[in-house]
């Protein structure tokens, strides 16, 4: 009896330990970027179960040239603002637009790409922008992007008349497109070409959103992260690395 | 079908090594559950009326708030008011773990109350205090009298660990998640996952089953 509860006290100590441990024993700084884990081409997780994209690769490069260690931490895409307040993670740097909403709540640094908004489709899908917006079509969007604010905003509260489908991931819409749920899925035209490479599905055009910036976000009051980051974003943008990773990742 | 299945074979270590957290996730929820599970159900049996109602409380909120609930108001909202700095997955352990200490307690509350209450008036005219008794006489009959229950909590538990993929704790879930985005390959990978937890379940149903035979108090009839 009193074995068995020593043995268990024993298993609770040492999960407890194992599982925290991670989390306090890091002597150098270490800044933790929240990424959003299912964004093909900017941030997901590749074969070996690493984090990598466009936006992780670009982020190890400013961490090696400014002299700071990055992990990358894969974060709800829903919570990734709430969590980078809660000083869960340190960064975010995994394509996400400015908007002056936003702004509010976080600082940004330069942009580093300009995207804009597209509908996906199936290939055999024959209908334009307009017609897929129209009564009766089930469209898709990821959760907690600008694109699903904006089509709430701007398109259902003036009279649109298709119905929303909130997806916890792009690829996520991609898959119900590909299974009939949906018509169409609203997402970045980097991500879409993404899918467009791997599944029978099409970019019918653009949304009709202004187009849109990518930039990292810190905290507010981390101004001199703020200043590193631009630092090394200016430097990274000029060097050859720029163009290669453009090149590696489809990133035009 | 076969890209799935090459796909699948592919990521199978990176899934697999989503065991390792997964199991960990396991052991520190049963291990918390069963450390509190017992002393709220002796409480609840042996205990005097405030303390059974406080044990009422506990159990009625963590069998009553969801656990998706429960891991987010955890992870967000009391980290942030009591400013603690908690891993995802010291939240998915703790909060597990409240919630099997609800059940467990039933469950140990249920083998107490199966041993005759001879065996307390016994203990008692043999000059025992109470606390020796239920230490040395009820617990241990009443531990081994619900084995079958426990193993019945421990596959809950298992597939409930599942959910914690939502605070971005990488388990075989997560793993299975973030190679479908990669690839789209949703329907092999999900059908892997769900077969690896099956395989986990099994595996640990055994072992209990084991344990439940090597602890069998012979003589008493089930």
């Amino acid at each position: 009896m009193k074995r068995g509860m020593a043995c268990l006290g024993m298993i609770l100590a040492l999960v407890l330990l194992l599982g925290t441990a991670g989390a306090g024993m890091a002597e150098e700084k270490e800044y933790i970027n929240g990424i959003d884990p299912n964004f093909p081409p900017y941030a997901y997780v590749n074969k070996n179960g690493q984090p990598d994209g466009f936006d992780v690769k670009a982020l190890d490069w400013i961490a090696k040239e400014m002299g700071f260690k990055v992990r990358h931490q894969p974060t709800d895409w829903d919570g990734i603002i709430p969590a980078l307040k809660a000083k869960k993670i340190d960064m975010i740097a995994s394509g996400m637009s400015v908007t002056e909403k936003r702004k509010e709540q976080v600082n940004f640094t330069d942009f580093y790409k300009e995207i804009v908004v597209v509908l996906l489709a199936g290939n055999d899908c024959s209908r334009t922008v307009e017609q897929i917006l129209a009564e009766g079509n089930l469209v898709g969007v990821q959760r907690g992007t600008t694109e699903a604010s904006w089509m709430k905003d701007n398109l259902l509260k003036q009279g649109a008349k298709f119905e929303l489908r909130e997806y916890d991931s792009s690829p996520a819409a991609v898959a119900d497109i590909l299974n009939g749920r949906i018509v169409a899925a609203a997402m970045d035209d980097v991500t879409a070409l993404d899918a467009v490479k791997k599944k029978p599905v099409k970019i019918v055009g653009p949304l009709g959103m202004e187009e849109e910036y990518f930039a990292y976000a810190v905290r507010k009051e981390d101004t001199q992260l703020l200043k590193t980051l631009n630092d090394g974003l200016k430097r990274l943008m000029a060097s050859p690395y720029w163009d290669e990773l453009k090149q590696q990742y489809d990133v035009q | 079908m076969l890209e799935g299945l090459t796909i699948v074979a592919g990521a199978l270590p990176y899934l697999l090594g989503g065991c390792v957290v997964t199991i960990s996730v396991v052991l520190g929820a049963m291990a918390l559950g069963l450390a509190l599970g017992i002393p709220l159900a002796v409480g609840q049996v042996y205990g005097p009326r405030w303390v059974r109602a406080a044990i009422g409380v506990h159990v009625w909120f963590f069998r009553g708030v969801p656990l998706l609930v429960l891991l987010f108001l955890f992870y967000f909202g009391l980290c942030a008011f009591f400013d603690l700095n908690l891993t995802a997955f010291t939240v998915a352990i703790i909060v597990l773990g409240l919630i099997s200490s609800a059940y467990q307690s039933q469950i140990f509350r249920g083998g107490i109350s199966a041993i005759p209450q001879g065996q307390l008036k016994a203990a008692r005219a043999l000059g025992m205090s109470d606390a020796k008794a239920i230490r040395s006489i009820i617990l241990p009959q009443a531990l081994r009298l619900s084995v079958p229950a426990w193993s019945n909590e421990y596959s809950i538990v298992l597939k409930d660990s599942a959910v914690a993929y939502a605070l971005g704790v990488t388990d075989i879930m997560a793993r299975a998640h973030f190679v479908a985005s990669r690839t789209y390959q949703h329907l092999p990978l999900y059908l892997a996952a769900g077969l690896i937890f099956l395989v986990l379940t099994y595996i640990g149903l055994k072992a209990l089953k084991i344990l439940e035979n090597k602890v069998r108090i012979v003589g008493y009839s089930y």
